[in-house]
């Protein structure tokens, strides 16, 4: 079985296995980020960090990214003139208040089909589709059902290998193993781009300072987990269930208006209490670079705007800016 | 206004101003010296050097009087839509009721420039959480807090989807503070799949007919919200005339750029052609305007040609120029260098393409759209610079960077790559911050060995 690897949430993992490949959403490693791969000025380490995985991936048969970001967007054109695998630019649209928008993304799914079928793929059957989707809706709720028992970073830890494939989500004792709860620890949120293979220690560093990360926002979290689907609608239409699950769904920064994004922090900051923001982002990363100032004008609550570099070498600044942080909230 | 044209400062230039008004020669309304813009805080102008024909001199005091024109126009009754970021297109759509003026808001990204920061659109951006990570069109949210460089738009558009994320940013930001906006998408253009229906675009890229589609019903959303703000029909009929006007200036441009950047010697330096091009994409706010200030452009050039007269010396090294500079005044520092503009893609050559005029305007309007360099592959854009660079005979490429911006980086990269692979120039990248002034030692050691390499491979 071909696999195809992706790192944007808006690419449905289901649709890819009903077409027969084995869908593996990675979160890149920084060190894959050779300075041959792209050029280092100016580039987002993430996307430096995905193109090189790739180019140096042996077990990737084809990638789909996504033009939620310029930068992946021109990403999916480098790889290609790299030598990497075959790319698949999944036009994922902006807007998203129009009929119009909605019938752009289920057209970029169905020509995302035809890549497929071309890389040894079939197109799948309405039945074999519903009944795709339907499994991955059960994976995903059981997914959901342990994440409420996780700290965040074994949470994080869960929809990474839940992303990559590896079966079932383990159980919550499993998964457990971290340090315990600090006492009178600090509830934060984590909100902004992806997390790169490794950046689960962020979580640490914030326990190490002091607190504890009670909302992952990342790109890498329950942010951006599909909506359920309506197992009643959906025999009759499982693409149309796919697109109200991803695209009609899922909240992020590069969604024009952001409206929706704005909607799930007020409410989410809300249920978890979170004291303070910290804005994850990547240096060069425009979106949620504009988003620190306008987080804490919208609610109220202190930002630190973490901007990252994915080298080693910041991570000490990074321990650094939280501790401080995590002092000024104390 | 001399037989052999040359580059003057502004004093100079704004002395044979005095004089041509006190012989009472025939002058624009908003015509006079630059000084009273400096008086005004455009610093930058004291610094740059200007051609010495009246046609330059009209062509100045039309982009600098823009803000005033927009004034008036509200004065006058007259709605302004702010068409953000597509560069070309919604202008003309606009321009087709009689009583709409559109303007770029995202022009605003040179009064840096020209005030020299001294105009705090910078800091202003910042206080709102756009810091210099985002490209020099932060500037365009200070101007709207600080209302002193435009008029707010009655009506704010924009582009987005397969748009730079700076851009994209900026104009979220700017919603968020209360400033409603109708979003447009913009898909990324891609090449069609084998056997995919597909048409060639204005200027020559190709695209899926769906993707013209998805475009063309966005712009029926614009062309709805432009006739409820003009009260009037946009009908078919009303686009078509817009857009045989706006043919008329991409034409009077055409002949320019093809005559300024082939003559021998140059005919029209590299400032001001940068700023005739500019006319494209809006019009500058007043369209009949454009059309005048062009023809005299078009005429002084056409002249000099005839007579052989040159602005530079015979034999300057001939640059294609991509991107438009974020500080005006490198336009003069690649001819102190010994260098002369051959060609440029300044981001619109999409404004410069003529729209076909046997289509439905609404399709050709889509087609124009997505024709616009920035929103299909860089291989594409590289394609067409290797296109206008091999047929204007340019001798080397220099890919301006704009600080910040999402695209350059990995764009000049492949840019430069296909160049060099092609057409085999040489191939140079600079960045160019809004004042260059400390990047000065830098950039000109650059573009004189850049020119050094075009003069010696002359010589092989």
């Amino acid at each position: 079985m071909k696999t195809v690897i992706y790192s944007s949430p808006f690419v449905p993992a289901e649709w890819l296995a009903a077409h027969g490949v084995r869908p593996q959403r990675i979160r890149p490693d920084p060190a894959a980020a050779l300075p041959s791969t792209s050029p280092l000025t100016g580039v987002c380490p993430y996307a430096r960090a995905f193109i090189g995985e790739l180019l140096a991936a042996r077990g990737a048969d084809a990638a789909v990214l996504a033009t939620t970001c310029d930068q992946m967007r021109r990403s999916a054109e480098w790889l290609a003139a790299s030598g990497g695998p075959p790319v698949f630019l999944l036009n994922v649209p902006a807007t998203w208040q129009t009929p119009a928008s909605a019938r752009m993304y289920r057209d970029e799914l169905q020509r995302l089909g035809r890549f497929l079928v071309g890389l040894g793929g079939k197109t799948p059957s309405r039945e074999h589709l519903a009944k795709m989707i339907a499994t991955y809706d059960a994976r995903r709720a059981a997914l959901r059902g342990t994440l409420g028992d996780l700290s965040a970073r074994q949470a994080s830890d869960a929809i990474a290998r839940y992303d990559l494939g590896k079966g079932e989500p383990a159980a919550p004792e499993l998964l457990r193993g971290g340090s315990p709860e600090p006492p009178r620890s600090t509830p934060v949120a984590l909100v902004g781009g992806p997390l790169m293979r490794g950046d689960e220690r962020v979580f640490d560093l914030v326990e190490q300072s002091g607190g504890r990360v009670v909302l992952d926002g990342t790109e890498s979290g329950p942010r951006t987990l599909p909506a359920p689907v309506d197992r009643r609608r959906l025999p009759d239409n499982p693409l149309l269930e796919l697109m109200d699950a991803y695209f009609g769904a899922i909240p992020d920064a590069f969604r024009r208006p952001d409206t929706a994004l704005y909607q799930w922090l007020g409410r989410e900051l809300a249920a978890s209490a979170a004291r303070g923001i910290i804005v994850w982002r990547y240096v060069w990363c425009d979106m949620w670079a504009a988003s620190a100032t306008r987080l804490r004008e919208a609610t109220g609550l202190p930002v630190l705007d973490l901007d990252v570099s994915g080298d080693e070498s910041g991570l000490a600044r990074t321990a650094g800016r939280i501790q401080a942080f995590m002092e000024v909230l104390r | 206004m001399s037989d052999s044209p040359k580059r003057l400062t502004m004093e100079e230039l704004d002395r044979l101003c005095r004089r041509r008004q006190a012989a009472g020669l025939p002058m624009a309304a908003y015509a006079g010296p630059l000084a009273r813009h400096v008086e005004d805080g455009d610093r930058r102008l004291l610094k740059l050097q200007y051609d010495d024909s009246a046609a330059a001199l009209r062509l100045w005091n039309f982009l600098l009087t823009e803000e005033d024109r927009l004034h008036a126009a509200r004065a006058a009754g007259k709605k302004i839509v702010g068409t953000m970021k597509d560069l070309g297109t919604v202008p003309v759509m606009a321009y087709a009721a009689p009583n709409l003026v559109a303007f770029y808001p995202d022009g605003a990204w040179w009064t840096p420039c020209v005030m020299e920061l001294s105009e705090g659109l910078f800091a202003l951006a910042q206080s709102l959480g756009l810091g210099d990570a985002l490209c020099p069109v932060r500037a365009m949210a200070g101007a709207f807090v600080n209302r002193a460089h435009f008029p707010i738009p009655d009506l704010l558009t924009c582009s987005v989807g397969a748009t730079c994320d700076d851009f994209s940013a900026v104009a979220q930001r700017l919603e968020s503070l209360g400033y409603p906006i109708l979003w447009w998408e913009m898909p990324s253009r891609r090449q069609p799949d084998p056997g995919e229906p597909a048409v060639t675009l204005p200027g020559g890229f190709c695209a899926p007919e769906s993707q013209v589609a998805v475009v063309r019903s966005e712009l029926e959303r614009v062309r709805v919200a432009l006739a409820d703000l003009a009260g009037l029909p946009l009908g078919d009929e009303e686009l078509a005339a817009g857009i045989r006007e706006a043919n008329r200036v991409r034409a009077l441009l055409g002949d320019l750029r093809r005559m300024a950047y082939t003559a021998e010697p140059c005919p029209m330096p590299a400032l001001e052609m940068l700023i005739a091009e500019m006319l494209a994409i809006h019009f500058c706010s007043d369209r009949a305007e454009s059309v005048a200030v062009l023809t005299e452009m078009l005429d002084e050039v056409r002249s000099r040609v005839d007579r052989r007269a040159g602005v530079l010396a015979e034999g300057a090294a001939r640059l294609f120029w991509v991107n438009p500079v974020a500080d005006l005044r490198v336009m003069n520092l690649l001819e102190d260098c010994g260098a002369r503009l051959c060609g440029t893609e300044f981001l619109f050559c999409h404004a410069l393409d003529t729209i076909p005029e046997d289509l439905p305007p609404m399709e050709a309007l889509a087609r124009m759209a997505l024709a616009d360099p920035m929103v299909g592959p860089s291989a594409d854009r590289a394609a067409r610079i290797v296109r206008d660079a091999r047929a204007l005979g340019a001798e080397a490429v220099v890919v301006s960077r704009i600080p910040g911006a999402s695209h350059c980086a990995m764009e000049g990269g492949v840019i430069g790559r296909i160049v060099r692979q092609q057409i085999g120039l040489p191939v140079v990248e600079l960045e160019v911050p809004p004042v260059a002034d400390p990047l000065w030692p830098t950039l000109k050691t650059r573009l004189e060995a850049l020119v050094e390499t075009v003069l010696e491979r002359r010589l092989r």
